[in-house]
């Protein structure tokens, strides 16, 4: 802004005025029709009651009123929870363990890498692919994994029907295991710019493991936790692919989460109206998450210091 | 007498293996269950049969795999060079230029990362189904590609950002103008940051399933995660784990080994994208 006093003396030519709009056009363009117009259509869409034949009428606020009475919404939203809940505290843990484990305890090891590698393997091969062990693990006839381990040990001679037994606690199993890596890569190396000097020191002074992963490690991951847990719990929330392919949201609704039932309401039922109803919902849901943990995480306080040591 | 230091390290190790047995025990499986036959317990390919003729599985008919796999490749590879296509320039006016609104545009960029994307999915296909872009290769393209371009360009004004003013300044007193310098200085420069985009275009594109489930009604134009979706999508226990996991497996491996070539480019990138948070 300071030099707004010399800009005005010298006019840009147009060719040079338009010159980094040409650049963002394309990017522009894209955003604008299947981002933006979108955004605006799912909250046009929501007032009117557009179903399969395609003639949407203005109802107003009947979608939303529709969505309170829904008598399925408390599972819906108890499922949503929990679902997010679970899977964001024991993704999170485990990549704090793991990355901990990696880049301290192991640090510089092969053994450290070979760890590192296998976890993101489930990240890395399609989800399709992915989701067919877990089915496997929890076939419900002999031929399944647990089943057939259980009946070799004698445990229980009938197989299992997992599926219909503890279909949200599988969904939460294949859905952090798939997780975790993304967490642990920003952990790992988080902890890996800890210079090796603070550990010494701290050796020095006699300090337990316990201390050095609490006053040393944990401190520098303030930063790398408040970005997995925003990210991590909108991507719990919004997307439903996981589910979708292992239980479709099944058995009854039992998996069903709110951003789930949202595409069956519009793709299953031809319910586009409510449909986009239930996915304002759960972008505002989104949008009340973010700007609490940024909150809680003090976002402010934390861009600071950075800025000063730059 | 063991030391305390070799205990510790042991018990981190037996907790480590333990933590990750599930992943070992997935890629054993998938070794084994594709390539034995569990009736008799013996070595068999029989699961390979794909290769040669059309897949016929659960009442579910599906055509031969090599159009499939011909499909994959061209979108994936398409997917990639659009990505790089765009993303490159707009990452370098957002990390070097000025223009009117580029603050806000930065920050609806930022919106649009922690924008949980797959709410917009309804309104989109309605869209599409205006712009006459259902059961088109186009329509998935373009819904794909927005979806991925904000965290793309994220990194890649990371990388703009670290490449010094000097090195432009220098190529313009040499007679540069301001594109010739972005071709011919910028871009060599921040190869890696393309690389890594590109490596991650590629694996997201790789693994594609639901677009084409929602946009693509043809089961011939279906890339390999839309075509090994139809069977395993179809109960949830799974008759033939034979088929499946061959087929997998025939998907799978060839990105696995890319991993393995380019997993310190995927490193960078994940970091690359939080850095700048």
């Amino acid at each position: 802004m300071e030099n707004a006093t010399t800009r005005q003396t010298y006019k840009k030519p147009f060719t040079k005025k338009i010159y980094p709009y040409l650049f963002i056009m394309p990017f522009a363009v894209l955003v604008f029709i299947f981002f933006i117009l979108p955004a605006i259509a799912t909250i046009a869409m929501s007032f009117t009651d557009l179903n399969a034949s395609m003639k949407p009428n203005f109802v107003g606020f009947t979608n939303f009123k529709r969505i309170f009475m829904d008598y399925n919404l408390p599972q819906i939203l108890w499922n949503t929870a929990i679902f997010a809940v679970l899977s964001l505290a024991i993704s999170m843990l485990f990549a704090l363990i793991i990355s901990i484990a990696t880049q301290y305890f192991l640090k510089g090891k092969v053994t450290a890498v070979i760890y590192r590698v296998l976890w993101l393997i489930p990240s890395i091969i399609p989800a399709v692919v992915y989701v067919t062990f877990w089915k496997y693990v929890f076939d419900p006839t002999e031929v399944g994994l647990l089943n057939s381990i259980m009946h070799q040990f004698g445990v229980e001679s009938d197989p299992v029907s997992w599926f219909t037994k503890a279909a949200m606690a599988i969904v939460i199993v294949a859905t952090i295991i798939s997780t975790i890596s993304g967490g642990m890569i920003l952990l790992s190396a988080a902890i890996n710019s800890i210079p090796e000097d603070l550990y010494q020191a701290a050796r020095v002074d006699g300090a337990s493991e316990k201390s050095v992963i609490t006053k040393i490690i944990l401190p520098t991951l303030k930063w790398p936790l408040m970005y997995i847990t925003i990210s991590e719990l909108i991507g719990f929330v919004s997307s439903y692919f996981f589910i979708m392919l292992l239980t479709n949201g099944g058995p009854m609704r039992d998996t069903t989460t709110l951003s789930l039932y949202a595409y069956q309401q519009a793709f299953n039922l031809k319910y586009y109206g409510y449909g986009s109803a239930v996915s304002l919902i759960v972008v505002l849901i989104s949008f009340i998450l973010t700007l609490f943990f940024l909150r809680l995480f003090d976002f402010d306080q934390m861009i600071k210091p950075s800025r000063i040591e730059d | 007498m063991m030391s305390t230091g070799t205990l510790k390290k042991l018990l981190v190790h037996t907790y480590m293996t333990l933590f990750t047995l599930p992943i070992i025990a997935m890629i054993i499986w998938y070794f084994l269950a594709a390539t034995m036959n569990f009736t008799t317990g013996q070595f068999s390919m029989e699961n390979f049969s794909f290769f040669g003729k059309p897949v016929e599985y659960a009442g579910v008919k599906l055509p031969l795999i090599w159009p499939i796999v011909l499909n994959t490749i061209v979108y994936s590879f398409l997917i990639v060079a659009i990505e790089v296509c765009i993303s490159v320039p707009t990452a370098y006016a957002f990390a070097r230029l000025d223009f009117r609104g580029k603050r806000a545009t930065m920050k609806f960029l930022f919106l649009m990362r922690s924008f949980p994307g797959i709410t917009l999915i309804i309104a989109t296909f309605f869209i599409l189904v205006q712009m006459n872009l259902v059961n088109t290769y186009l329509g998935v393209l373009l819904v794909a590609i927005t979806g991925s371009l904000p965290g793309r360009v994220y990194i890649m004004k990371g990388f703009f950002d670290e490449v010094p003013w000097d090195i432009e300044w220098a190529a313009m007193v040499d007679g540069c103008t301001r594109f010739s310098a972005f071709k011919k200085v910028l871009v060599p420069y921040v190869l890696p940051g393309i690389g890594a985009i590109a490596v991650f275009s590629f694996l997201g594109a790789y693994g594609e399933w639901f677009l084409f489930k929602l946009l693509i009604f043809n089961d011939d134009m279906l890339t390999l995660a839309g075509y090994l979706s139809k069977l395993v999508t179809k109960e949830n226990n799974i008759i033939n784990y034979g088929l499946i996991t061959a087929i997998g497996l025939f998907y799978t491996l060839p990105i696995v080994v890319f991993y393995i070539f380019t997993q310190k480019i995927f490193m960078k990138v994940n970091l690359g994208g939080a850095k700048q948070v």
